[in-house]
């Protein structure tokens, strides 16, 4: 059995409704969620972001179910918090890998948890940047909702969102209702996980009651995600194996660093593909020269991409961020989900799951790999 | 065409034991192909797989990370680390589909010269069998 | 440097005229293929096609047989050459002598860089060419061979309507002409103006027109026609630049517009790491410096009731605009690289045409014109800049 807690609104509404009464009971300092913002120029076009908001009045706009990830949650909570805890609650809103990205983050010692409502959803994932910037959202909105009551997939995504086998959250203390419910335009169902989550719905108007979750149309739409998490692989793996075939798919990479940048278990201010260590001094160059009939400048660009792998493959949360921002749509997060899986299965580790689970470069046992030593 | 082929192997070696048990084989003489550049480290856990990435793209035909027996380490616990990120290391090439060949851990202590130069030994005629690193002359790495 | 690319008197410049039947990406490599042999050089920068056929990057070759997949016209610039060029002189020169054959405003940037103290440009060869801009990457990686198609068309008509939009708008797409101080490459190409299939090749110093003796291509040639096309081109174009300036300051100018321009900014700064000018390894938007308590976090959002996180956005952009605007040399490689789409590039080169000539200063023009930052005049001076940056922040013009 589980907590349910019912507002009668559409489910965007009811939430606002509640992070409103949270903000005006005094409950909390903040709240954290997607906002709509003015028209960019030359378009009619809003904008959505992450904001902080303090006075539910600025809730106005508010839109925390968007489906958009403009930047990882998981980062911001970072910023917001990397220097020292929250000493008053605030409550945030966020997508699944967002709050295991956060996670990861606090194990890394990049960020704390205290005083965090953490209010997620179970996850219909969300649009490529592409198709937010250059198409009508309006009219694209509904189908997205409606791919989401119908437990359908939708070519709109992020094609990792279309493969995301944890659409719903590890360690949120309330999560929205979304995935399969068709009453989602009428009705605003939580789960609440947590006593946390309980002490803040304590005083907000609506219905509480137990029910057992039904578990039927969430494992359809895992069914469906696996299929299409195993096309997705099937897909990429003539362009990553072998040397040539990761030349060939990196080939046209920049270098602009843009997926490490905006990763959100990236998080080392300066990565070490920027700094010196992999600087070629002209004399490096000459040396590469001896070798091969030409070098690429700038150098390293498939030393960078196996190199992230090696930080970080067994923490990718699969957000997709690192493919959206790909000035040259090269897959990257796919690849790094691909790869990660089975880091993340030698491990037997599931990024974020779980803040006392650690990671698993950080932990040994004795006797462990033995066949990788010869 | 791997006919007349010396590979260059790149060796990360840790200070307290593998780096002496290659000081040992050399001073007791004894005889192992003469094809590993060797790098001396404070121990194996100083090296990040992406030395031995770096190593790989620039043409080195195989990579040698060398440290003493587990339970054996200067700093107590590092060379579990490395096995971890050894691992790991070549989990990812199993799934780039990359040579694991190439890459190598041993376990190698300060009094054990005959297994250093065997080791190496070994792993020179193996490197020799797979040919040279396809990196190597690769211009868009 | 012992040979400087100073021609103070433009009026005398020659070249020699070279077939350009096969195209001009075509003779310039050939060009190259021949100063190759008679040893000019060691080594060339120049774009290359990759393995998987879809792209250009920049490689540093020494095999001639590479020049068969160069293209010194690349349809793309994904990464802008004077970035590559620091990449391999930031640090001190090769022994081998570099023969980079880069687009104007690349050499710009390198110039730029090489005030700024991350290039050597001492034992190096600059190749330029005539540049009808290149097309957007956008456009390109829809269909790359289409995108091949296309540009050869633009190459041949001189059309610049399909590329990027600061290319558009370029009022420095050849060599500097009738300009004091300005620095020349060591060797042009010139296309315009020429009849067809022909071209001139153009030595702009002393070291160019050895190289063109020693292929036996000696500069004799008057050039006064490619000289006249390319200047009617360029008073076309800036024409065109200050109207699209005007239009884009419109919109986007001023306190109100700006936050709106930037609106989709996600943050994520791979405007300013593609950036050719922008050099700092670890850039200060980047730092532990913006790190601060939630509680002054929540404290600014408290003022207006909502902090837009992360926070600072327009922070950073203008600020990065403060710290590189006399050097943008308004190439638009920052547009290209930007997920969203914002104008980046068009914003920052309109800001950059304001304040460059603020300080009567053009970036990349010149290797003897010091950088307007490290030299000043008086206080006087100082007051007028403070007075100005604030006109530009609040009402998007200066006066
Ligand atoms: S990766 Fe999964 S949890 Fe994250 S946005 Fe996509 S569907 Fe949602
Ligand atoms: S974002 Fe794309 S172009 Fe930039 S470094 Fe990553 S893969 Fe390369
Ligand atoms: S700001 Fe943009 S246009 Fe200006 S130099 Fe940098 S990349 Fe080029
Ligand atoms: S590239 Fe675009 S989205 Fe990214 S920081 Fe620059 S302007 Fe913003
Ligand atoms: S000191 Fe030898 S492995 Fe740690």
């Amino acid at each position: 059995m589980s907590k349910v807690f019912k507002i009668n609104k559409p489910a965007e509404e009811g939430l606002v409704g509640f992070l409103k009464h949270l903000l005006d009971s005094g409950k909390v300092k903040g709240v954290m969620t997607l906002v709509k913002n003015d028209a960019p120029v030359d378009s009619a076009k809003y904008s959505v972001n992450y904001s902080l908001v303090t006075k539910s009045e600025a809730l106005g706009n508010a839109v925390p179910l968007y489906p958009l990830m403009p930047a990882n949650a998981g980062s911001l909570l970072s910023d917001l918090t990397i220097k020292q805890p929250l000493k008053e609650p605030i409550a945030v809103v966020l997508k699944p890998c967002e709050i295991r990205a956060f996670v990861e983050l606090v194990k890394r010692e990049q960020g704390h948890l205290d005083n965090m409502l953490l209010i997620s959803s179970s996850c219909g994932g969300v649009y490529q940047f592409d198709v937010f910037v250059n198409e009508d959202m309006d009219k694209k909105l509904p189908d997205y909702w409606k791919a989401v009551k119908n437990l359908d997939l939708y070519d709109s995504l992020r094609p990792t969102c279309n493969g995301c086998i944890h659409f719903e959250p590890y360690t949120a203390d309330i999560t929205v209702d979304l995935v399969g419910n068709k009453n989602l335009d009428k009705e605003c169902t939580m789960y609440i996980n947590t006593e946390n989550g309980q002490k803040y719905i304590d005083g907000m108007e609506g219905k509480s009651s137990e029910a057992a979750l039904d578990k039927k149309p969430l494992k359809e739409f895992l069914e469906k995600r696996e299929r299409e998490r195993n096309q997705l692989f099937s897909d990429i793996s003539d362009q990553i194996v072998g040397l040539d075939n990761l030349i060939n798919t990196f080939g046209r990479c920049l270098g602009c660093h843009g997926c490490g940048n905006t990763c959100p278990i990236c998080y080392c201010i300066l990565c070490d593909f920027e700094s010196k260590n992999h600087e070629f001094s002209p004399s490096t160059y000459e040396t590469e020269l001896s070798k091969r009939g030409g070098i690429r400048v700038p150098p390293n660009t498939l030393l960078y991409h196996l190199g992230r792998l090696t930080h970080m493959s067994y923490s990718c949360i699969g957000c997709g961020l690192c493919s959206d921002v790909c000035p040259v749509d090269i897959p990257v997060s796919t690849i790094f989900v691909r790869v990660g899986e089975n880091a993340q299965k030698l491990f037997d580790y599931v990024p974020g799951r779980d803040v006392d689970e650690k990671i698993p470069l950080t932990k040994f046992e004795k006797d462990e790999f033995a066949e990788v030593e010869e | 065409m791997s006919e007349g082929f010396e590979p260059r192997i790149v060796g990360f070696f840790c200070k307290w034991c593998t780096y002496a048990g290659a000081d040992l084989a050399g001073t007791s003489r004894l005889q192992y192909p003469p094809n590993v550049l060797p790098i001396r480290v404070m121990c194996s856990s100083r090296v990040d797989p992406v030395f031995l990435l770096t190593a790989y793209l620039r043409g080195a035909d195989a990579v040698l990370i060398g440290g003493c027996h587990p339970g054996d380490c200067h700093y107590i616990e590092g060379n579990y680390y490395t096995r971890r990120r050894v691992a790991l290391l070549k989990n990812i090439f199993e799934t780039l589909k990359l040579d694991t060949e190439r890459l190598r851990l041993s376990w190698i202590s300060a009094s054990e010269g005959p297994r250093f130069a065997k080791v190496i030994t070994e792993y020179t005629e193996n490197t020799k069998k797979i040919g040279p690193n396809p990196a190597k002359n690769k211009i868009f790495i | 440097m012992a040979k400087t690319n100073n021609k103070t008197d433009a009026k005398s410049m020659k070249g020699t005229v070279i077939s350009t039947k096969e195209g001009l990406s075509k003779a310039i490599t050939d060009f190259l293929k021949q100063a190759f042999e008679k040893n000019c050089f060691d080594t060339i920068l120049i774009p290359v096609k990759v393995p998987a056929n879809d792209s250009y990057a920049w490689v540093l070759l020494k095999d001639p047989a590479l020049l068969d997949d160069a293209n010194p016209l690349a349809p793309i610039m994904p990464v802008q050459g004077g970035k590559a060029l620091s990449s391999i002189l930031k640090h001190g020169v090769t022994d081998s002598s570099i023969a980079a054959v880069i687009r104007p405003c690349e050499m710009k940037a390198a110039i730029e860089l090489y005030k700024l103290k991350q290039v050597k440009l001492d034992n190096i060869t600059l190749i330029t060419m005539d540049c009808p801009g290149v097309l957007p990457l956008k456009d390109w990686f829809k269909n790359p061979d289409e995108g091949e198609k296309k540009f050869k068309d633009i190459i041949k008509k001189w059309d610049d309507k399909d590329v990027r939009p600061l290319c558009q708008i370029c009022d420095k797409f050849s060599v500097p002409l009738n300009e004091e101080n300005a620095t020349y490459p060591d060797l042009h190409f010139g296309v315009l103006g020429c009849s067809d299939g022909t071209g001139f090749v153009i030595p702009g110093s002393s070291k160019g027109e050895e190289i063109l003796d020693t292929v036996g291509l000696t500069a004799t040639k008057e050039v006064d026609k490619w000289e006249s096309k390319v200047n009617e081109v360029t008073t076309q174009k800036r024409k065109k630049r200050s109207e699209a300036h005007k239009a884009l300051n419109k919109e986007v100018g001023g306190s109100k517009n700006l936050p709106v321009a930037f609106a989709l900014c996600i943050n994520c700064h791979n405007c300013m790491r593609v950036c050719p000018v922008c050099y700092c390894q670890h850039c200060y938007f980047d730092s532990e410096a913006l790190n601060k308590p939630p509680e002054v976090h929540l404290m600014r959002a408290a003022q207006k009731g909502s902090l837009l996180f992360k926070p600072d956005c327009l922070l950073f952009q203008v600020g990065r605009m403060s710290h590189m605007t006399l050097s943008c040399v308004s190439c638009g490689t920052c547009e290209d690289a930007c997920p969203m789409s914002i104008k980046v590039g068009q914003v920052f080169s309109m800001v950059a045409d304001q304040s460059q000539d603020a300080f009567n200063y053009q970036a990349g023009r010149s290797k003897d014109v010091p950088h307007p930052l490290r030299v000043f005049e008086d206080e006087q001076e100082l007051d007028q800049v403070v007075t100005m940056c604030k006109d530009i922040l609040e009402t998007g013009e200066h006066k």
